[in-house]
């Protein structure tokens, strides 16, 4: 077995140190200008008209009374705005290929006919003010023929189910077979025959939406043949492109800006159907337009994590080895697939027979798409429920079960290294595993039963090209051109503390231009885990190269400047780059009233060296929050009956509250392993993908009943109790 | 959001006369005390209202007075304001408590008793829209539907919960509800004012649309009365009361001389458990005593489809909210 040793570090100059954002006092003062906030001459409202039902045939749509509305400008609609949205329905859910999206059979347009869920687009409207422009859209008469409506990915395999595509329901894969996604590994049959004990169990998760604080919004402008959208993006490089493509331009006649934005966790990046929207509507007006979705628009009409159901056997050892996991799952994605369906978590462990077969789903239900980690949390939950329950069963710690199981690195599988046995003890110490797990799940006496939950992870933390550009001047004022955006991690801060240690120059000498295409060479975009390793490692070579130049040519003087930039190709020699971590958490169940609440949170992770520590705990906490909503509280609900959406919006979707919020405890193990900039990983997404595994492993071990569905709600603790 | 008139009253007359005026021209109106879910309403169009009459210029209605052996409060205090009120403690605490577990801090700052004990119900096929009773429709959707939050007593036609928490714990107190309408001022009890679906599916009170809850008045608290109010939500704040107890009882040692308590969340009004009550009276506050209240609690409740985990939850409320009590 090969031993990828783990280097401790040190912190630098600048990296490793706790730094505030450098916009923070911008963000917390009002001062910072988000896309809702930019004001363009003459600029007009947008509004879009929406499905009221889940599935239905437009047979007419009169925009006659509407357009006489004084003050409407511009009204469009499936029948003059014909306009096919990349990025809205892919074979395959492959995001960021083109040819994929170009050879996708079941197009999704900005406005569909047929509709097929509650929240659909059907029309737009651009007028002199938001009050007009809503006003519209009540005037608009659409005549529907109402169709044969289905919400669960199981129901809509089955014969007879209503077809929402002509093909049926199935998803196509990017040839465009109808065929399930299916990884076999090993020899599946011989692994069970292998096996002492056959587990076999349903599990069950819902749709999370992204919930991210700033709902679409997107302002078109043209001048001449080229478009400007100010639009919060988690990739202004991506839905440059989208966007390009989609409209028929050339990337040069799309500018993306997005400089400050509230959230995303998934749901902004490549292009949104709001983005073509704003810029036919403004083509259309000849004006600038200011698109602008509700709340319970931006919960029906982007997206969030798709609903899943996952069927586990799993073949295992009297002595605890897992010899053979099989698993059927299905994946609700709306009635267009943005995203794979995917259900993870199953190569976590070592088992050399893995047969795993996915159904990614067409339903009548909102669209499923990317949201942190997007195939990870769900499928964590389900497989490691099942390796719990096979430890308990098998009256085995479910630390020592994943220690003899979890996937390790071999001879002939390399990795640059491999930190989670650390992780793992690191977290058991701190959390204090073996006092705090009933070893006898359930035992507590009660009401209040405190029981305690382990989970681990390993997720990808692969390098990749992006670009950066150095500029430096006379005064030794430099200046980081890089195409990211803040997506909440502080990515301007962490791209400046980069260059700065790069440079050895201090943070106080050095400003960080972003958010801008035409200011802004190509960027990965926050999606992914990916910028801070890919535009971070070309900000680092842009910055040898500038060093480089400086040492042959001096410093510039007068108005002389030296400029630098990189678009790095960066490899990993062959070897699988991962980060790392395991969560414990203590869980108290009032079993009288079927509450959780989480009292105890301990995350250890490795993501290599730490740039920021202060954002990256943040980060950690932050997706942990998210984790434990999808635990215990967040689904979108649909009335069976009427195929409605009944649980949009903060409120009924339930997120934590702070009184929710436990205190997370995050420590780092530090690793630099010689790849990435400075030997950093990924840290964005990880955090998430262990929270439901680990708080329903938790309220197992304090009830003694298993939770086989998400979230965990009161009616399935009290019904479990009874 | 269509347009509409705002009307800033100076005085409940004002109010009063400019609804009078508005409904006489043919216009819905509505009563704006704090605004916070009025607003939200008429923007997510299941509140169709021409005119608002703006209640908050009105001076001197959100007054806590000591007269006659009673309180009055003004309807348009807020829920801050009552939920630190000093002469709101203990055998009026359940009140201070109900006010201060409303939605957030944000809210209870604006928010009016009159406005929590009026507002609509917070039934997600009401508002996301459907043609309900509530919202002048001729079904009730939940029955067939998604009902986990509905109610386990008195439904029917209707299956809402009544959504407010000062509600139950003003009955438990035995208030009487202050209404003024263009003939003035009247005085309801609780079971005049609050209207089962059963009567009217309509409406959850009995107020004509002109009418205006103005206040509250209470019988002061004896000497011996305690109370508390325990409310079960499905995170640590802002949500409705997925089953709340009001409990006020006169106490002499352990022994309940007197017992009143009023479940909220489970039913279309503020329930008043009589049977409960009347089991209490004389006996001492144990926990077995406690439990069977908590058993006899449930005895009548009809669950739906999909409600029924708060049967358990109701008996776990109640025996919480009596043992509260003891060891206050």
């Amino acid at each position: 077995m090969t031993e990828a040793s783990n280097t401790a570090v040190e912190p630098l100059n600048t990296i490793g140190h706790d730094t505030p954002r450098v916009d923070a006092v911008e963000r917390v003062t009002g001062e910072a200008k988000y896309s809702r906030d930019v004001k363009l001459p003459g600029m007009l409202y947008g509004r879009v008209l929406r499905s009221p039902h889940p599935h239905a045939r437009i047979l007419s749509i009169d925009i006659s009374e509407a357009s006489r509305l004084p003050g409407v400008r511009a009204i469009i609609t499936h029948e003059n705005a014909p306009i096919v949205w990349g990025a809205g329905s892919i074979s395959g859910g492959r995001q960021y290929n083109d040819p994929a999206k170009a050879a996708t059979a079941h197009r999704r347009y900005i406005f569909n006919n047929p509709v097929r869920f509650v929240g659909d687009s059907v029309a737009a409207v651009a007028a002199t003010d938001r009050h007009i422009a809503e006003e519209a859209l009540t005037l608009i008469r659409v005549q529907y023929e109402e169709l044969p409506f289905v919400l669960e990915p199981e129901a809509a395999l089955a014969d007879g189910a209503p077809a929402i595509w002509p093909e049926g329901n199935l998803c196509p894969d990017f040839r465009n077979n109808f065929e399930p996604m299916v990884s076999d590994i090993g020899d599946i049959d011989a692994g069970f025959a292998e096996a002492d004990q056959v587990f076999e169990e349903r599990y069950e998760t819902g749709f999370i939406h992204n919930a991210q604080m700033e709902p679409r919004c997107a302002l078109a402008s043209w001048e001449g043949g080229k478009l400007t959208l100010y639009t919060p993006s988690q990739g202004i490089s991506n839905c440059r492109h989208d966007t390009a493509r989609d409209l028929g331009l050339e990337d040069h006649q799309v500018r993306i800006v997005c400089h400050y934005m509230g959230g995303g966790f998934g749901n902004k990046n490549q292009n949104q159907d709001a983005d073509l929207v704003a810029a036919t509507l403004s083509k259309h007006a000849a004006a600038p337009v200011m698109l602008e979705f509700s709340r319970r628009e931006d919960w029906l009409g982007v997206h969030g994590r798709w609903p899943t159901v996952q069927y586990y056997k799993v073949g295992v050892k009297n002595d605890g080895t897992v010899t053979a996991i099989q698993m059927r799952g299905y994946s609700g994605m709306g009635p267009y697939r943005k995203n794979s369906g995917g259900i993870g978590g199953m190569d976590a462990y070592a088992c050399p027979n893995r047969q795993r077969t996915i159904y990614p789903v067409y339903t009548n239900r909102t669209t499923s798409g990317n949201f942190r980690a997007p195939s990870e949390p769900h499928g964590f939950y389900g497989i490691e429920s099942m390796m719990d329950d096979i430890a308990h069963q098998l009256g085995i710690d479910p630390v020592e079960f994943t220690l003899k199981n979890m996937r390790r690195p071999t001879e002939d599988r390399p990795y640059t290294n491999y930190s989670l046995d650390e992780c793992i003890a690191l977290g058991a110490e701190q959390f204090d595993w073996q006092s705090r797990r009933q070893v006898t799940p359930g035992s507590d006496d009660g009401p209040i039963k405190r029981g305690a939950g382990f989970s681990f992870m390993m997720f990808r933390a692969g390098v990749g090209t992006s670009s950066a550009i150095i500029r430096v001047d006379a005064n030794a004022h430099y200046t980081l051109f890089v195409g990211v955006t803040d997506i909440g991690p502080g990515a301007k801060t962490t791209m400046g503390m980069i260059a700065a240690e790069a440079l050895a120059v201090p943070m106080s000498q050095l400003e960080v231009v972003s958010g801008d295409t035409d200011r802004c060479p190509y960027s990965v975009g926050e999606s992914g885990s990916r910028t801070t390793i890919m535009t971070g490692y070309a900000v680092v070579e842009a910055a040898k190269d500038l060093i480089q130049q400086i040492a042959a040519k001096g410093m510039p003087s007068g108005d002389g400047i030296l400029i630098a930039s990189a678009t790095p190709r960066p490899t990993t020699d062959g070897k699988i780059r991962q980060c790392f971590a395991a969560h414990f958490t203590e869980v108290e169940v009032d079993t009288r009233i079927g509450s959780t609440r989480v009292v105890k949170y301990v995350a250890v992770h490795e993501s290599g060296r730490i740039i920021n520590p202060q954002t990256a705990r943040d980060q950690i906490r932050g997706a942990v929050i998210q984790g434990i909503g999808q635990a215990l509280h967040e689904n979108l609900l649909y009335d069976p009956a009427s195929g409605q959406p009944l649980t949009t919006g903060y409120y009924r979707a339930r997120h934590l509250t702070h009184l929710d919020i436990p205190d997370i405890e995050v420590s780092f193990i530090e690793v630099d392993d010689g790849y990435g900039p400075f030997g950093a990983k990924t840290a964005g997404e990880s955090g998430i993908i262990l929270a439901p595994a680990a708080v329903a492993n938790a309220i197992f071990n304090a009830t003694g009943k298993r939770m086989t569905s998400l979230p965990i709600t009161r009616d399935k603790i009290l019904g479990a109790m009874a | 959001m269509k347009s509409l008139t705002n009307i800033n009253a100076r005085t409940v007359l004002d109010a009063v006369n400019a609804a009078q005026e508005a409904i006489n021209a043919g216009q819905i109106i509505a009563y704006s005390g704090g605004g916070t879910d009025l607003l939200q309403q008429i923007k997510d169009g299941t509140a169709d209202v021409d005119v608002v009459i703006n209640l908050r210029n009105i001076e001197g209605a959100d007054q806590i007075i000591a007269v006659n052996n009673e309180i009055s409060i003004g309807g348009l205090i807020t829920l801050d304001q009552l939920s630190t009120h000093s002469s709101l403690a203990g055998g009026m605490a359940v009140l201070a408590q109900a006010a201060a577990s409303v939605g957030t801090p944000q809210i209870r700052n604006v928010a009016t008793l009159a406005g929590n004990v009026t507002q609509r119900p917070w039934c997600w096929y009401y508002r996301n829209g459907f043609n309900c009773f509530k919202a002048g429709g001729d079904r009730c959707f939940s029955v067939n539907g998604e009902n986990q939050q509905h109610a386990l007593f008195g439904g029917g036609p209707s299956f809402i919960v009544h959504p407010s928490d000062v509600a139950p714990a003003l009955v438990a107190l035995n208030a009487r509800f202050i209404i003024t309408g263009p003939t003035g001022e009247k005085s309801l009890a609780a079971t005049e004012f609050f209207v089962l679906p059963s009567e009217n599916p309509r409406r959850e009170n009995s107020l004509a649309d002109v009418e205006l809850l103005t206040g509250v008045r209470i019988p002061a608290a004896k000497e011996n009365q305690v109370s508390t109010y325990y409310k079960v939500m499905d995170r640590a704040a802002w949500t409705h009361a997925e089953v709340s107890v009001a409990v006020v009882l006169e106490l002499e040692g352990n022994r309940v001389q007197l017992a009143s308590v009023v479940l909220g969340g489970v039913a279309p009004i503020p329930w008043r458990v009589a049977a409960v009550e009347s089991f209490l009276q004389g006996k001492p506050l144990t926990g077995a005593v406690a439990r069977e209240a908590g058993e006899i609690a449930v005895a009548n409740a009809q669950p739906l489809s999909k409600n029924g985990h708060k049967v358990p939850m109701t008996s776990a409320a109640v025996e919480r909210a009596l043992l509260d009590l003891v060891s206050a």
